[in-house]
C-alpha cells in the first residue's frame, strides 16, 4: 500500500496524472478523432471555457463546474447542492486527484450532467482534464 | 494492518449508529446487527459505502431507514435528489446489499403521507426530534439543509448523536 502511494505520487509530480488516467485520455483522444475529423489534440484553453462557463444544469438552474470547485483549482471547494467541502481538484495541490480512471470517469459523467444536463463528449472530457492537469 | 484496523473501527462505529439512534423498542431490533461481528466482506462493504455515499454528504447510517427505502434510493441513483449519483453496477450491488443488511427493521418508518420514505429528515421520528429547529437555523450558509447532519451533530459521521455533541452554528450548544 505504501509503495503504491509513493509510486503514484512519483508519477504525479512528473505528469500531473497517473499512467492509468493518461491511458484513459489516450482512449478519449482516439474517440475524439473518429467523432471530429478536424480534431488535433486536447486544448487547455477550450478546457478552461468548459470549466468556467455557466449553463442550465440538470435541475434547470444556472450551473458551472466552478459552482462546486471554485475558479482556483488549488483551493478547496464546496458542493453547491449539499454544502460539503470538496478537496482541491488540482493534482498539484491534491496528489490523490487524477490517479484513478474509474473515479475520473464516474465524476465526469455525473458532473457534466449536473452542469450541462447531458454527458460530455470525448473531446470535451479530454480538454477539461488537460485544463485541470495544467492548473 | 493499521488501515485494516481503521476500517473495522469505522465499520463498527457505523453500525453502532443504529444502536444510538434507536429508542428503547427500536433498539431491540437493532441489537442483533450491532453485536454481530463484521465479516471481512462486511468491512469492505462498509468502507465502500462510506466512500461512495459519503462523497456529496455524510454517509447516513443505514439504520435510519428501512429496506424498502434503500431499495428505492438504489434504483433511482440517476436522479438522486436532482443530481446524478450513479456508479458502476458491481459497486451498486455491493452497497445495496450492505444497506439491506443494516437497514432498520422498524416498519413504522414511513413518509408523512404513508409513502416509502427517501429522506431520513421526513420520517415521523426524525421530524419529532427536530421540531424545535427553526427555519433561520437551517437557512444559514453553515447549515444549508436539515440533511447536513454534521453541521449540528459534530460526531454524526461516527454514528453518534448525543445531545452534548450538538453545536448549532451561530447558536451554540443545545443543552
Ligand atoms: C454539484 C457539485 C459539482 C459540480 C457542479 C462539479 N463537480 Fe466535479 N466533483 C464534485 C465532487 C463532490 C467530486 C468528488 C469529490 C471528492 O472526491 O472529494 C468531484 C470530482 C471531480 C473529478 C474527479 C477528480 C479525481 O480524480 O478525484 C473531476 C475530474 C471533476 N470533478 C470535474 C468536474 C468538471 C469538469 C465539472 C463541470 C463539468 C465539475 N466537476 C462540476 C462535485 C462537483
Ligand atoms: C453526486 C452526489 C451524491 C452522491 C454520490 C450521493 N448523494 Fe445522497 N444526496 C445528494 C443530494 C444533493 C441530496 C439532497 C441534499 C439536501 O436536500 O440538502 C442527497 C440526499 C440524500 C438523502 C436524504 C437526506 C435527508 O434525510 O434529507 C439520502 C438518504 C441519501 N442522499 C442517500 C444516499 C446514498 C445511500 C448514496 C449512495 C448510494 C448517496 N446518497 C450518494 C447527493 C448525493
Ligand atoms: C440545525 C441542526 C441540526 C441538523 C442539521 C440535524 N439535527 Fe439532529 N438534532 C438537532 C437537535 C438540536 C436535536 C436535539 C433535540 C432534543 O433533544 O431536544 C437533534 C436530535 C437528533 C437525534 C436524537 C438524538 C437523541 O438524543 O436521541 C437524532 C438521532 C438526530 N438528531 C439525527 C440527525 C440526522 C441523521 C440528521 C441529518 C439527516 C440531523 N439530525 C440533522 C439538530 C440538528
Amino acid at each position: 500500500m505504501k509503495y503504491l502511494t509513493i509510486l503514484l505520487i512519483g508519477s504525479m509530480s512528473l505528469m500531473g496524472a497517473s499512467t492509468e488516467v493518461v491511458q484513459y485520455m489516450n482512449e478519449l483522444s482516439s474517440v475524439a478523432k473518429t467523432e471530429n475529423k478536424s480534431f488535433a489534440g486536447f486544448d487547455a484553453a477550450r478546457g478552461k471555457e468548459i470549466f468556467t462557463s455557466t449553463h442550465t444544469g440538470k435541475q434547470g438552474k444556472p450551473m458551472s463546474c466552478t459552482s462546486c470547485h471554485t475558479t482556483n483549482l488549488s483551493n478547496s471547494g464546496k458542493n453547491s447542492l449539499t454544502g460539503k467541502v470538496i478537496e482541491p481538484l488540482s493534482p498539484k495541490a491534491n496528489p490523490q486527484r487524477l490517479t484513478s480512471a474509474k473515479e475520473v470517469k464516474k465524476w465526469l459523467k455525473r458532473n457534466f450532467v449536473d452542469v450541462y444536463a447531458r454527458e460530455g463528449t470525448a473531446q470535451e472530457k479530454g480538454d477539461v482534464l488537460t485544463y485541470i492537469i495544467k492548473n | 494492518m493499521k488501515t485494516f484496523l481503521n476500517i473495522s473501527l469505522a465499520a463498527a462505529l457505523f453500525v453502532g449508529g443504529v444502536y444510538l439512534y434507536a429508542d428503547d423498542d427500536e433498539m431491540e431490533h437493532a441489537r442483533p446487527a450491532y453485536s454481530k461481528p463484521l465479516s471481512k466482506q462486511d468491512q469492505a462493504s462498509a468502507a465502500l459505502y462510506k466512500k461512495e455515499c459519503g462523497a456529496c454528504h455524510m454517509a447516513y447510517q443505514a439504520g435510519f431507514l428501512p429496506k424498502r427505502s434503500w431499495e428505492k434510493t438504489m434504483s433511482g441513483l440517476g436522479n438522486h435528489f436532482g443530481t446524478d449519483a450513479t456508479m458502476d453496477s458491481a459497486d451498486t450491488k455491493m452497497i445495496q446489499s450492505y444497506l439491506m443488511t443494516y437497514a432498520s427493521t422498524d416498519n413504522r418508518i414511513t413518509d408523512v403521507k404513508g409513502a416509502v420514505a427517501l429522506r431520513i429528515s421526513q420520517t415521523p421520528h426524525f421530524v419529532k426530534e427536530h421540531r424545535e429547529i427553526t427555519q433561520k437555523m437551517l437557512t444559514q450558509p453553515e447549515v444549508k439543509s436539515i440533511a447536513n447532519c454534521t453541521a449540528c451533530h459534530t460526531k454524526a459521521d461516527t454514528g453518534s448523536y448525543r445531545e452534548r455533541e450538538i453545536h448549532i452554528p451561530n447558536y451554540g450548544r443545545w443543552e
